[in-house]
């Protein structure tokens, strides 16, 4: 009795002082860290998260022997959770990573109501945080930052795309196709729709291009008459619009049922059509519309984490699951490239300040290419330290290239010169 | 002329939304029951065409009148395995019974066809895309017509069912007082699942339709939803023709608002909603209902 009453107060106490010695030694190393990713897995935004299954297996293995840094061996967990596509769950899963597992480096990917909610929870709970696949300028902007102030973000980390690898993008891409250079588009009343209409529209109008803009829409709407029949009458040979991909699909078959798509000559459509199975399900009328990648197979770079080729990362995901390969692979399975080189840069993973350091100066090779934070991308002529920008490279979705029902065939380079151009931009025919 | 073209194209969308729109206001008829999940309902029913589709390569008409009857039959089961239960619960149980079904079937979608979005638009055909310019303003699409045609016919089939058949009058009779109508001999269980069954198939008719329009995925159905659910209140709560007459307003009051701003589209929908609200019930007596 008296002997079993040792032993549970015995127990108890052991938790106790591992506790504080965890976090009496926290910059000391303890043999394991911890990588949380984030990702949407369910919810409107699924399909971003599609690829993680695969992405997170090679990432394991390449990690299951651990990290050799500064001398000591660390092995390597990586918790992944569902933000779900909603901001309020993400920002909750973060803040569960960090303090019940106390995550010593967050990673979070795929649209502003996933990534931007646990880039504040880390910022905020002073945990390294890298992210990608939210256009750069709705994650710094979107977040509180002023432009042409300084960064107001120490623990954050982004690289993507912004608005001006679209505006290089259109006008490589647009140029190949005769056009009146009227275009027609139609930019929602959301976050990357008002962003677009506020910056890209006058640096496509400073190109040359006229721009038809009928009017934020509200995202939902089932009824785009009042917008072709303005499109129609303007004669607008180039499409443009950043809707959300049920709004597209129905504005693009009402389109066709009333006589628009016979003025387009470039349908040049972004946030949707990322995905093969966006551009099939339209059935005809999607094959030839232009598009823009962050990644594909044929990028010339390789995951320096896992050693994988860009080739043998979009092989390998058909053959293991049967399905085409999406751009998304590239950029998920860049985040695990940057995470282990900027551990092994940090000299001691478990202290984040370190991290923070090293994240600076960091360059690291990565299947959507050779990022390098001592380049940070610029906004209104100040430089945004905490940000890369990479490439969107431009093209067009075609049928009968391959084995799939449509392929992405790249048209343009002007972002990143070593991706190889497959073809030029045929007329959209629909 | 451009005003037409708009008002015409409303009643295109209106007929579709009062489709969407029919289920709904069956089963608040019947029963009383404002169902969560029938905007999810109508995208399983797409998925169920989806699946008939891929796996034979039949039109997706053909894949529609297939899947019809397998609809029927789930509608039933699901008033005698979960709706009948909720019922005895009291009014707000239905309604918690319904949001549950609404998450379970959205993630046993995303389960078994991962988020992909589908459309049935392809395997319909030439149908989706065309149209007849019958002046240079004024298209008509195919697919508006028969969407238009058929909701008239699945509306008017309707209300002949419940004015002139036998089983109509016993399910009004139920509808009325379910208590009363045991008394004379009527089986209100098979009467309810009757009416759930027919409730689900014309939701599955409402998401064939969506998929057919547009795109969808395992999450599309909340979105459509709301539409239908205006529908209904703009025609009166329950009232068939009304469900019709109610939608075909909602869809032209889209399609003028986006003609003053394209921003105004949904907005003039919900504005014609609050309108027939307050001029039906009265501020004064929608808030009494509140406080009651």
């Amino acid at each position: 009795m008296l002997k079993g009453t040792g032993l549970v107060l015995g127990g108890l106490a052991v938790p106790g002082v591992l506790e504080s010695c965890l976090t009496s030694s926290s910059s000391t190393p303890s043999g394991t860290i911890k990588i949380g990713y984030i990702s949407p897995i369910t919810g409107p935004a699924a399909g971003f998260g599609e690829p993680d299954a695969y992405v997170i297996g090679l990432a394991k293995k390449a990690l299951q022997g651990g990290l050799s840094i500064g001398g000591t061996d660390y092995s390597v967990q990586i918790i992944n959770r569902d933000g779900q596509s909603t901001p309020s769950v993400g920002s909750q899963q973060a803040s569960d990573l960090i303090q019940s597992q106390k995550v010593d480096l967050m990673l979070t990917t795929s649209t502003p109501e996933t990534v931007n909610p646990v880039s504040d929870a880390c910022e905020a709970a002073g945990v390294p945080c890298i992210s990608t696949v939210v256009p750069w300028e709705a994650w710094y902007l979107g977040r509180g930052a002023k432009p042409g102030q300084p960064s107001p973000f120490k623990y954050t980390f982004h690289y993507c795309f912004g608005v001006e690898q679209f505006f290089l993008a259109y006008t490589h891409l647009w140029p190949q196709v005769p056009t009146n250079k009227k275009v027609g588009v139609m930019y929602p009343n959301d976050a990357d729709g008002n962003a677009i209409r506020g910056v890209l529209a006058p640096l496509l109008k400073g190109a040359g291009y006229t721009i038809v803009d009928p009017g934020p829409y509200e995202d939902g709407t089932n009824d785009y008459t009042a917008q072709i029949q303005k499109f129609i009458s303007e004669d607008c040979q180039i499409f443009n619009t950043f809707p959300i991909p049920p709004d597209f699909a129905t504005f693009w078959r009402q389109a066709s049922q009333q006589g628009y798509t016979h003025h387009v000559k470039i349908g040049q459509i972004a946030k949707t059509g990322l995905f093969p199975s966006q551009v099939t399900s339209l059935g005809s009328i999607g094959n030839g519309l232009a598009s823009g990648v962050y990644w594909a197979p044929t990028w010339p770079y390789k995951s320096s984490l896992t050693g994988v080729t860009s080739k043998q990362l979009g092989d390998g995901y058909e053959s293991a699951t049967g399905k085409q390969w999406n751009q998304q692979l590239g950029a998920s399975l860049s985040l695990f490239d940057v995470a282990a080189a900027v551990l092994k840069a940090s000299g001691n993973p478990k202290d984040k300040s370190k991290i923070v350091d090293a994240m600076k100066t960091l360059t690291v090779e990565t299947p959507v290419g050779n990022l390098d934070w001592s380049k940070p991308a610029s906004l209104a002529g100040t430089a945004v330290p905490n940000v890369v920008s990479t490439p969107i490279i431009g093209g067009q979705w075609k049928e009968g290239v391959s084995k799939w029902p449509i392929d992405f065939v790249i048209c343009e380079n002007a972002a990143d010169p070593k991706v190889p151009i497959a073809s030029t931009l045929k007329p959209y025919t629909g | 002329m451009t005003l037409l073209n708009a008002a015409l194209q409303g009643v295109f969308l209106g007929a579709f939304y009062a489709v969407l729109a029919c289920g709904l206001s069956i089963m608040f008829g019947v029963m009383r029951i404002i169902n969560l999940a029938h905007g999810d309902i109508a995208v399983f029913g797409a998925y169920v065409v989806f699946v008939i589709v891929e796996h034979t390569g039949v039109s997706a008409f053909v894949a529609f009148a297939a899947a019809l009857p397998v609809m029927v039959v789930l509608g039933y089961l699901l008033q005698l395995t979960v709706l009948e239960r909720s019922l005895k619960g009291g009014i707000l149980t239905p309604l918690l019974a319904t949001f549950g079904l609404s998450i379970v079937i959205q993630n046993l979608l995303q389960l078994t066809f991962s988020p992909d979005v589908r459309s049935l638009g392809g395997s319909a055909g030439a149908l989706t895309t065309a149209s007849w310019q019958v002046t240079g303003g004024l298209s008509v699409s195919a697919l508006g017509i028969v969407v238009l045609v058929v909701a008239v016919l699945v509306f008017g089939a309707l209300q002949l069912f419940l004015s002139r058949t036998r089983f109509g009058w016993m399910m009004r009779a139920t509808a009325e007082d379910a208590d009363a109508a045991e008394l004379v001999g009527i089986n209100s269980r098979h009467v309810y699942a009757s009416a759930t069954a027919l409730a689900v198939a014309t939701a599955a008719l409402g998401g064939f339709f969506l998929a057919i329009r547009s795109v969808f995925d395992p999450v599309s159905g909340p979105t459509q939803l709301i539409f239908a659910f205006e529908a209904v209140v703009i025609g009166g709560m329950g009232s068939l023709w009304g469900t019709l007459l109610g939608g075909i307003a909602l869809g032209v009051a889209q399609t003028l608002g986006a003609q003053v701003h394209p921003q105004f589209s949904v907005m003039a929908g919900h504005l014609l909603f609050l309108v027939v609200l307050i001029a039906r019930y009265g501020g004064g007596r929608i808030a009494l209902r509140v406080a009651r």
